[in-house]
């Protein structure tokens, strides 16, 4: 029962953990504009609309926190490994992955923006300047978070993968949770303030993104502020539950019919999602209504 | 002919004669595995063959929207085929490896239900920050009406978009794909774990709890790269974006099956040639 209770404690504290990383790593790349959005942020100078943007897509959001968070993890469990205290190692080596992100980030803008020279896009050393530290501070939280669930899961509960590894697959689960939950908000609700709410970008207005704010030009700082409100907070949810109910489900349930218990338990809570998806699905449909009447639509 | 002037090749072609080197190149790949381990490495070997078919197969299920699903251009989930089937499948992985003790049947259901499961969330909340956050319905591109529900997608789509959101088929696609990319993962992790285990303890003249974290760790690796094989390979089928079973493209899967037979076979030979030689 002690045991259950202790590993209660454990999954809540990862779930919290993973909420947070989860939430740092969609701003993160969001004002760093490192996921498919990113596609209009190099599209943009190409069609004559110059920008102060931060560009730094080289890999997708999965490959690159996967790398990050593994990087971080390795770092770590060889600094444990010289006996340093668990938290002071999991913090020099999350420090040290977010080095490897900044200099990547940097490079990643000179490049990219540098190819759009042709274009008339200048790179703006202010930029670099001031939104790299930003990129490195959250994606710092988000490292530091999953190396310290990953430390967690694999100290505490038990699990047989070793450090870097489970920092590795959670890090990539991190960057796809993140990516596919916050990339729509930036992408559509941020890049694309001037287009209609609540309807998609119309394919004709690919690269014409919002340039100016309320004084002077749009910077990444601002869409990190603006979509940390819905985008952020929708993606740290994602992978908290993510992490939380497959560690829940595991604890409290595996040892119910020899493993049979935590596998219903998975079916259950797939079945509730599906059915609030569809009640979702329906709500809107209802709610929002058709764009078009049904006959001209499928004419 | 030049590229602008080439026709666009017809993707769900089937190439007969490639399928047919790609057989070929597996029944190598299985006697040359034949020849260096008879027994337990040609077991692992067929083991981690249907686990990579089983990841190539449920990386089509996936729906994926890339670049334009960011814009809610088109329907799917706003990332790369690879990526979101590899951290769906990775979380399987994550589960499988857990309950690795508890016997293969119910190690490999539960890496299908952890893979399921990450799915079902995301794409929950791909569809909770549409509606709820950009204010747009759920419309597929590719379909008048929904396969499962039968609602009509046509009139939902806004003007100048191929559709967007994840309606109910592609939700439920993503659930599959996730399952059975959990369950292939698990598959690959399990027999390379059971190899190694068997072996490593000769090899390293160590007992078989020195050996233990070894062996989970090298095959974990083994398993997590032939996971990231069979789903890169998959989306260089799909060519970028799928909606899910519902889609034309899905057609396409007999091609990637045969090619992630042979690529895991490959790299399953790979594996088991570490303690074979």
């Amino acid at each position: 029962m002690e045991q259950i209770v202790f590993g209660i404690g454990i999954t809540a504290l990862t779930g919290a953990l993973a909420t947070v990383a989860g939430s740092a790593e969609d701003t993160e790349s969001n004002i760093g504009s490192q996921g498919d959005p990113n596609s209009q942020v190099q599209l943009a100078p190409q069609m004559g609309f110059l920008h102060r943007i931060f560009n730094k897509a080289v890999a997708g959001e999965p490959p690159a926190y996967g790398l990050w968070c593994a990087l971080g993890a390795g770092l770590a469990w060889a600094f444990m490994a010289m006996q340093i205290n668990a938290i002071l190692a999991i913090v020099l080596g999350c420090v040290l992955a977010v080095f490897v992100q900044g200099v990547y980030a940097t490079t990643a803008y000179l490049g990219r923006t540098a190819s759009l020279a042709k274009f008339g896009q200048p790179v703006y050393v202010d930029i670099i300047k001031s939104m790299t530290t930003v990129t490195m501070a959250h994606a710092f939280i988000a490292i530091f978070c999953t190396v310290a669930l990953c430390q967690l899961i694999n100290g505490a509960l038990g699990h047989p993968f070793p450090l870097p590894l489970l920092a590795l697959i959670w890090g990539i689960a991190l960057g796809a949770a993140g990516s596919a939950t916050g990339n729509p908000y930036y992408g559509k609700e941020r890049q694309y303030q001037n287009q209609k709410f609540g309807a998609g970008v119309p394919i004709s207005a690919s690269g014409n993104i919002v340039r100016y704010a309320e004084a002077g030009e749009r910077n990444s700082i601002d869409n990190g502020f603006f979509t940390h409100k819905i985008g952020g907070s929708a993606s740290g949810i994602c992978f908290g539950l993510i992490v939380f109910l497959e560690l829940w489900r595991t604890i409290l349930f595996e040892k119910i019919y020899a493993g049979w218990g935590a596998i219903a338990v998975g079916v259950l809570l797939i079945l509730i999602f599906t059915v609030i998806d569809r009640y979702i699905e329906v709500w809107a449909r209802k709610n929002y209504g058709p764009y078009t009447a049904a006959k001209e639509a499928e004419s | 002919m030049s590229a602008v002037a080439a026709k666009p090749q017809a993707g769900g072609a089937m190439n007969p004669t490639a399928m047919a080197v790609g057989v070929v190149l597996l029944i190598i790949i299985l006697g040359a595995c034949w020849v260096v381990s008879p027994n337990l490495g040609l077991m692992a070997l067929i083991g981690i063959i249907i686990g990579g078919v089983l990841i190539g197969f449920g990386t089509h299920f996936v729906p994926v929207g890339g670049a334009p699903a960011a814009m809610g251009q088109a329907p799917g989930i706003a990332t790369g085929v690879a990526m979101l089937a590899a951290g769906a499948g990775l979380a399987g992985l994550f589960g499988g490896a857990w309950a690795a003790e508890q016997g293969m049947v119910v190690a490999v259901v539960t890496g299908g239900i952890g893979g399921g499961l990450m799915m079902a969330i995301t794409c929950l909340m791909v569809n909770f920050v549409y509606v709820f956050g950009m204010g747009i319905p759920a419309a597929s591109g590719k379909v008048l009406h929904d396969p499962i529900t039968g609602d009509s997608q046509a009139e939902y789509k806004s003007q100048g978009t191929e559709g967007h959101g994840l309606p109910f088929v592609s939700f439920v696609g993503g659930v599959i794909g996730g399952i059975l990319g959990g369950a292939g993962g698990t598959l690959i992790y399990l027999e390379l774990l059971g190899l190694y285990e068997a072996t490593f303890p000769t090899m390293m003249n160590a007992t078989a709890a020195q050996v233990l974290p070894v062996a989970v760790s090298v095959a974990g690796m083994f398993a997590v790269a032939l996971f990231l094989v069979n789903a890169v390979l998959t989306a260089y089928n799909i060519t970028g974006t799928i909606e899910g079973p519902h889609d034309p493209k899905f057609k396409r899967w007999p091609r990637a099956i045969v090619a992630s037979a042979v690529a895991s076979a490959l790299c399953g030979f790979v594996a088991i040639l570490i303690v074979a030689m």
